[in-house]
């Protein structure tokens, strides 16, 4: 998957691309408007990850850009404004997400693979890992063939988990996807301990391998190589 | 009152001081005339009395209609010796005529013999006076409040005319709409003087407006950048296969990272509120974004063990901005969690006069009425930011909603009255056409 960055900060810039190219996508990197609208005529990208403040133009002017001259790839707005007139108009402008910054990486991960299920595999709704099945449409969990009884956080957590396989992620990150943007004044992660404790008690119920590891002191891992 | 009515009631006053305190000058400077030009009259009968009785002739009972009396006397008195007595005398009891009557007596030396000669005459008594002049005061009192009405009207108009409209433009002074305000020149020199003021005070407003609303966009930018940059460091950090010992370090400054991000936030958030950046004239239903807000907690008031009761009337409409009723209900059900023990309690009651929420938890340290400044939190929860209850105290000015606290019987309760839509719109209706009126003169 070849992802187009535009964003004006080289540092930020380079955790991206590096998160990005570990997650095995192909991140290439513009920090300016006019480098950008010259790589988006040249070729053809499977999303762009878009910042709308940069020093030679509006970010919107890109998006405008691409809307007119036919150019079809998925757009994901990154933007440190986060009021709600800024997300009208991006996604009015024909953004497909908006995520405001600070963001957390596994974050973005989950919302780029939402979006690529989206528009390129015509929505397909299954994620699949070993014996994990997940239905995004129905929001069912299979494992060995076997519906797990699960509510929609603890759906949503798994799925989270299964984009960012062996990723740490963190619980502060767990709980800013569960929660949204206004949940994360809540003092203590507990209950992302409670839903990862019920997700594992569920699987290994269904005669599954329990995947999700804790990483001492940072969180939890989607471990892949566990059997 | 109005300022002219203040003005014409001073006049007033000093005039209806002025008259009584005139009238008494007056009467006495009326009486003090008649008498004296009665006395010189007395005096000069005397001497003319004295002079006939020195050419050897009789002095008869009358003389140039006054009564006179000539006799000899044996006490001799220097030549210009008067004695005058005044006196209210019963002429005729049957005509109840009280007069008063001013008697002069000198006393002569004629051809040898000492004569003591009596003069007197009725003057006009002090009432006839009085009367004369409360007539005329009467009068005067009638012109002068009469012109003084007239007048205060026609200056008022006249003078305070560049007053009235820096009242009016002041009136409909709106910083949002970021318009200076200008004035008039106007021939006195305070009102150029306030107006100028008013000029420098609005146009610092606005500037100050502009710059602080700037800022807060700026500093949301600016600090999220670097917020982000440090967030994602430490992301890419934990992938790599760390020990226990720096696991931790990077958790902390991870958490540290969040607060900070929490903290710009809540600022920039306070900062827009402050600037009235979400005024909104449309009604809301409050009722479905409790529910909605209640069902999304619901899980995180499983998992720590509280019960909660809730009672949401069906369409209850108020007047809020949509981007801050989320921010209203989840700060203060998360709060409600947070401040909680283990099996407590919440109960939430939304009607359309009132929301309170009520839950079981320590008493607070604070005393209540600092329950809402920003920063101020208790000791219990060290990761809250403190900041939360201000935000919500915030958007409950800015809509005319009142909150209230308070700690009872182990129970924190916030309370949320909101202004019932329908007479506070009228109030306000009635309340400005009534400042306009008062400026129109």
């Amino acid at each position: 998957m070849k992802v187009l960055l535009i964003e004006d900060n080289v540092e930020l810039a380079s955790s991206i691309s590096a998160f990005l190219a570990r997650e095995g996508y192909i991140c290439e990197v513009s920090y300016n408007m006019r480098d950008a609208l010259d790589k988006l005529i040249s070729f053809q990208y499977d999303c762009v990850l878009l910042d709308i403040m940069l020093p030679d133009g509006n970010g919107l002017e890109i998006l405008r850009f691409m809307r007119k001259d036919q150019v079809h790839s998925p757009v994901l707005i990154l933007s440190a404004k986060n009021s709600l007139d800024d997300k009208i108009i991006g996604l009015e402008e024909g953004a497909d997400d908006y995520l405001t910054k600070p963001f957390h990486m596994p974050e973005l991960n989950a919302r780029l693979r939402a979006i690529y299920r989206r528009k390129k595999l015509n929505g397909s709704n299954i994620i699949a890992f070993n014996e994990i099945t997940l239905n995004i449409d129905t929001f069912e969990a299979w494992v060995n063939g076997t519906m797990l009884d699960m509510t929609r956080k603890e759906f949503d957590l798994l799925m989270y988990f299964m984009v960012n396989k062996n990723r740490v992620l963190s619980r502060q990150s767990i709980a800013a996807h569960l929660w949204g943007d206004y949940t994360d004044n809540l003092s203590n992660f507990d209950f992302v301990y409670q839903h990862v404790k019920n997700i594992r008690k569920k699987i290994s119920a269904a005669n599954g391998t329990d995947y999700i590891g804790t990483v001492y002191g940072l969180g939890y891992k989607f471990n892949t190589s566990r059997q | 009152m109005k300022i002219v009515d203040r003005f014409t009631l001073w006049f007033l006053g000093v005039t209806l001081l002025i008259i009584p305190i005139n009238s008494v000058i007056t009467y006495q400077s009326i009486k003090g005339q008649i008498d004296k030009a009665a006395i010189t009259r007395l005096k000069h009968v005397n001497e003319r009395a004295a002079q006939q009785l020195a050419r050897g002739e009789a002095v008869g009972e009358f003389m140039q209609g006054c009564r006179i009396k000539a006799a000899p006397s044996d006490s001799t008195m220097p030549a210009d010796f008067f004695l005058i007595t005044d006196r209210d005398v019963k002429h005729d009891p049957d005509m109840e005529d009280y007069d008063r009557k001013i008697t002069v007596a000198s006393w002569h030396m004629i051809n040898g013999v000492s004569y003591k000669i009596i003069s007197g005459d009725y003057v006009t008594r002090s009432e006839q006076i009085l009367a004369g002049l409360r007539e005329s005061i009467m009068w005067k009192l009638v012109i002068l409040i009469g012109l003084i009405v007239l007048t205060a009207r026609l200056a008022s108009r006249l003078v305070l005319a560049p007053f009235y409209s820096t009242l009016k433009k002041l009136q409909r002074f709106n910083l949002r709409s970021r318009t200076k305000l200008k004035f008039k020149r106007s021939r006195t020199k305070e009102f150029n003087e306030l107006n100028c003021f008013v000029e420098k005070m609005t146009d610092k407003a606005v500037d100050d407006y502009i710059h602080l609303k700037e800022f807060s966009e700026n500093a949301s930018h600016e600090l999220q950048t670097p917020l982000a940059i440090i967030r994602s460091k430490l992301e890419l950090m934990s992938e790599y296969n760390i020990e226990g010992e720096q696991a931790v370090l990077i958790s902390d400054m991870q958490n540290a990272v969040d607060r900070l991000m929490r903290i710009n936030r809540s600022l920039v958030l306070l900062s827009r509120l402050e600037n009235n950046e979400f005024e909104c004239e449309e009604l809301l239903d409050i009722s479905r974004y409790a529910r909605e807000t209640v069902n999304t907690f619901c899980d995180l008031i499983t998992i720590k063990g509280l019960t909660m009761d809730y009672r949401i009337e069906e369409r209850v409409e108020v007047k809020l901005h949509t981007a801050l009723v989320d921010i209203l209900l989840n700060n203060l059900i998360g709060n409600a969690i947070r401040h909680n023990y283990a099996g407590g309690h919440i109960s939430i009651e939304l009607n359309s006069r009132h929301l309170m929420i009520s839950n079981t938890g320590p008493e607070p340290q604070a005393p209540p009425e600092e329950m809402f400044l920003r920063f101020r939190k208790g000791t219990a929860c060290q990761s809250s930011v403190g900041i939360g209850l201000s935000i919500v105290k915030q958007i409950c000015d800015m809509n005319g909603f009142t909150i209230e606290y308070r700690f009872q019987a182990g129970h924190h309760i916030i309370t949320i009255d909101f202004p019932s839509t329908f007479t506070s719109s009228k109030l306000l209706q009635n309340d400005t056409r009534y400042l306009h009126e008062k400026t129109q003169l």
